[in-house]
């Protein structure tokens, strides 16, 4: 079966997460990316081994799982004739895929107006920390930039420490952002036949992350959508987070007078709706904390999975809050293809991953490898791509362009 | 300045936040997107969550429905639906996040819409995915959030659950991702073809190290939330609070590396027996030290930590509150947020853009349009319907 990005060939020079994910969802699609990286080194997120202080076990899936489907070049871009070398291969390439820092981009003469002088079709894209312009010098770890945005201080409770978004999670949405970003370039291209320059931030990414609660926050200025807010003080109380007598559980029920009488038919809450402090929309707002905990002590009575079953049969949206752990088994997540499974030649063993969360009717993405080995590819692209002899590529080898 | 999508003509029948952002994204980069509003049914309830009162600005608006044309149409009425098909039969793409049963019953299925016009791109956004049990739950972001796993691991432990609502920005992304992905193709090949993504989806990548990690590992720590002061780095990853209630936190993984600096910041002895190697800092110590840290940080202020920080040009930051982008330079010049003027309310603040395109930039041509603000317009220019023809629908 085709697929959509066949053809479409990526220089995909990027270290850690945002950029990889970014050329992730190229690969899963069928764009032939080649993960540019250091001789003997590589890319530092080959060295991951733990995450919350626990062994990542017997393989890496930090790394093997963003770099799947892609191939593997070492190529030293710091010496003048790994650069050289490299503009043979910008020659024969669509996109250009950065996140090492602007500094180190024209320090090793990789700027857009040296390439685009090699490759005028080329589109060349930077993940930077911040944007391309304006004069901010801060660290861009996802952590360090998520700490800039303000969505931290926003979660969780009033008086608990502000809230990390998880390992990635602003990484993530930057690759994705990176990703929507190429196609553009790579659309407008084939109407013009002239690469470009496209940069997606990690701040700028964050920022429209952020954007159910911090577009209001801009357009309103009001403190309201800048500070932790208690789930005792939801302002509808229908539509909030209660703790059953085993697990949590998310209501969503609008709050009408008809949304409020369905839920306390549908709970066996007949107390709670003739209660008059409850008696319109308004008053449930205005008495919001008196009616969550009356609602509290309701559910508190039974298991999650029985409210739910009582509030959907009466057409109420309600979920469990569930762990890793339900969603792993999730037949949702499985059947729609967002986990897959592959081999894993590592472990030599089939393994289980992350899958596709976009999916293609007619050409649907798929995973073929897990991330390849170092430099696993140099040799055979120097010679496929660039018609390289072997003894061009011995003497490259000698010279510690190339491992 | 030509757009990136200057040609694109989309027709965005959605009623949820992340279907209007995904819709926009293509409309701010140049597609014409005619945003079709059903006058058939009540409106969508805003602000259901009750966590946007008394907006004077309908901010969420602003942004998913910002570069826009809205037409109004009865869609429950065959005149109306005959319309929509019209338009749809002029459009590369159509983006919706109805749900399923409602897309077949109005005819919207991709079968009869290929009827309308052979190479039609779908793009669907859903609540949990075009298969499976549950593909006709609705699409709510707190739903599909809910059944992800990642809000059971966000805060201390013993705090309840934590709903951002940034899932739904990963799926919009994604719905315009593929769109454009399906675009590329048909430009190759001729074929139009159906784009799914979903809240789940978009949900499950937001937590994608972790949840990855817990596919690998299995290890109950995954599932759980773990305390500030039990990281795994002391020097990466946890949050300290500093005397005026602001809070600090350090992204400097490579500790080796940092130690020296770190250590005198601190007032710690760089030679200190405790601390002296990787190791013991993220292993045997790493308790100890995040106790430690916590004294120290917390006497003095946040402004403090920030001079030092930025001094010895370290990996750790003052967290900022939303304050911060509303007031930022950076966030100015490279227009992720916007200073605008709108035409009832005066001026105010939005999100920009967050990608840069040096031939092709984003652009605000024109604000969130009233409901049906564009219906003669769109009837008249785009169907050339005459006067009686739109009268009739």
């Amino acid at each position: 079966m085709s697929k959509a990005l066949e053809g479409l060939r990526v220089l995909d020079c990027t270290v850690w997460f945002q950029g990889p994910v970014s050329s992730q969802y190229l690969a899963d699609f069928g764009a032939e990316v080649i993960h540019i990286e250091r001789p003997v080194t590589g890319d530092p997120a080959r060295g991951v081994r733990s995450i919350k202080a626990l062994e990542i076990g017997d393989w890496n899936q930090y790394f093997l799982v963003i770099n799947r489907n892609k191939k593997s070049l070492a190529i030293d871009l710091r010496s003048e004739e790994g650069q050289q070398l490299f503009y043979k291969l910008v020659a024969q390439a669509d996109v250009f895929l950065w996140n090492q820092g602007m500094d180190n981009l024209v320090k090793w003469n990789l700027s857009y107006e040296k390439l685009s002088a090699v490759n005028p079709r080329i589109i060349h894209v930077t993940n930077t920390g911040h944007g391309q312009k304006g004069t901010l010098e801060k660290p861009s770890f996802d952590i360090n930039v998520q700490a800039l945005t303000g969505i931290m201080t926003r979660q969780g409770e009033p008086g608990q420490p502000p809230i990390y978004l998880g390992m990635g999670s602003g990484d993530a949405y930057g690759g994705i952002m990176s990703a929507f970003g190429i196609l553009m370039a790579l659309y407008q291209r084939e109407k013009t036949g002239r690469g470009q320059a496209v940069d997606a931030s990690l701040y700028g990414a964050q920022l429209f992350m952020g954007a159910p609660t911090l577009q209001p926050y801009l357009a309103s200025g009001k403190d309201f959508y800048a500070k932790q807010i208690s789930r005792s003080e939801a302002p509808n109380p229908l539509w909030n987070r209660y703790k059953t007598q085993d697990k949590w559980m998310y209501l969503c029920q609008t709050n009408t007078d008809d949304g409020f009488s369905a839920l306390c038919d549908a709970l066996g809450a007949g107390s709670i709706a003739a209660d008059s402090r409850f008696a319109d929309a308004a008053a449930r707002e205005s008495n919001n904390t008196e009616l969550i905990a009356a609602l509290d002590a309701h559910f508190a009575d039974k298991r999650a999975e029985a409210w739910c079953d009582a509030l959907a049969n009466a057409g109420i949206p309600a979920s469990p809050i569930e762990t890793f752990k339900e969603l792993a088994a999730d037949p949702q997540a499985w059947e729609n293809d967002y986990f897959l499974k592959t081999w894993c030649s590592e472990t030599d063993e089939e393994v289980e991953i992350r899958g596709l969360p976009v999916t293609l009717s007619k050409t649907p993405g798929s995973v073929e490898t897990l991330g390849p080995e170092l430099g696993q590819d140099t040799e055979i692209v120097l010679m496929e791509m660039l018609g390289m002899e072997w003894e061009e590529i011995e003497a490259l080898k000698a010279r510690e362009v190339i491992p | 300045m030509s757009t990136a999508l200057g040609d694109l003509v989309v027709i965005d029948l959605s009623t949820e936040f992340f279907g209007g952002v995904a819709a926009a994204l293509l409309a701010d980069f140049g597609a014409r997107v005619i945003r079709v509003e059903n006058t058939g049914v009540p409106a969508p309830i805003k602000n259901r969550d009750g966590m946007r009162p008394q907006e004077v600005i309908d901010a969420h608006a602003e942004l998913a429905h910002r570069n826009k044309q809205s037409i109004a149409l009865d869609l429950e009425t065959d005149e109306g639906l005959s319309v929509l098909k019209q338009l749809i039969a002029r459009s590369d793409v159509l983006m919706t996040d109805l749900p399923f049963a409602e897309q077949d019953a109005k005819g919207l299925d991709y079968e009869s819409l290929c009827g309308l016009r052979a190479d039609i791109i779908v793009a669907r956004g859903s609540g949990f995915g075009p298969n499976g049990p549950d593909r006709d739950l609705p699409a709510i972001d707190e739903l599909a959030a809910s059944r992800v796993g990642l809000m059971s691991t966000l805060g201390e432990p013993g705090q309840p659950p934590v709903y951002s609502g940034t899932g739904q920005m990963h799926t919009a992304v994604m719905l315009a991702f593929g769109a454009l992905m399906a675009l590329v193709h048909r430009a190759k090949s001729g074929e139009g073809q159906v784009v799914d993504t979903s809240l789940f989806a978009g949900n499950m990548y937001s937590a994608s190290l972790d949840l990855q990690a817990y596919l690998a590992v299995r290890a109950d720590r995954i599932l759980e939330p773990v305390s500030r002061l039990d990281m795994g780095n002391p020097m990466s990853g946890p949050s300290y609070p500093c005397s005026d209630g602001r809070w600090v936190t350090l992204a400097m993984p490579d500790t080796d590396r940092w130690w020296p600096i770190f250590s005198e910041v601190m007032g710690l002895d760089i030679d200190d027996p405790r601390f002296d190697t990787h190791e013991k800092r993220c292993g045997d110590n790493r308790l100890e030290m995040m106790q430690l840290l916590d004294e120290l940080f917390v006497k003095q202020p946040g402004s403090h930590w920030e001079k030092e920080f930025a001094e010895k040009k370290m990996s750790a930051d003052l967290i900022e509150t939303y304050d911060y982008p509303a007031h930022c330079d950076q966030a100015r010049v490279n227009r992720y947020v916007l200073d605008l003027d709108h035409p009832s309310h005066g001026e105010f603040q939005s999100l920009g853009f967050p990608i840069m395109m040096s031939d092709n930039p984003a652009r605000l041509r024109s604000m969130a349009p009233c409901r049906g603000q564009h219906t003669e317009e769109v009837l008249e220019d785009f169907l050339g319907l005459d006067a009686d023809q739109r009268n009739r629908s």
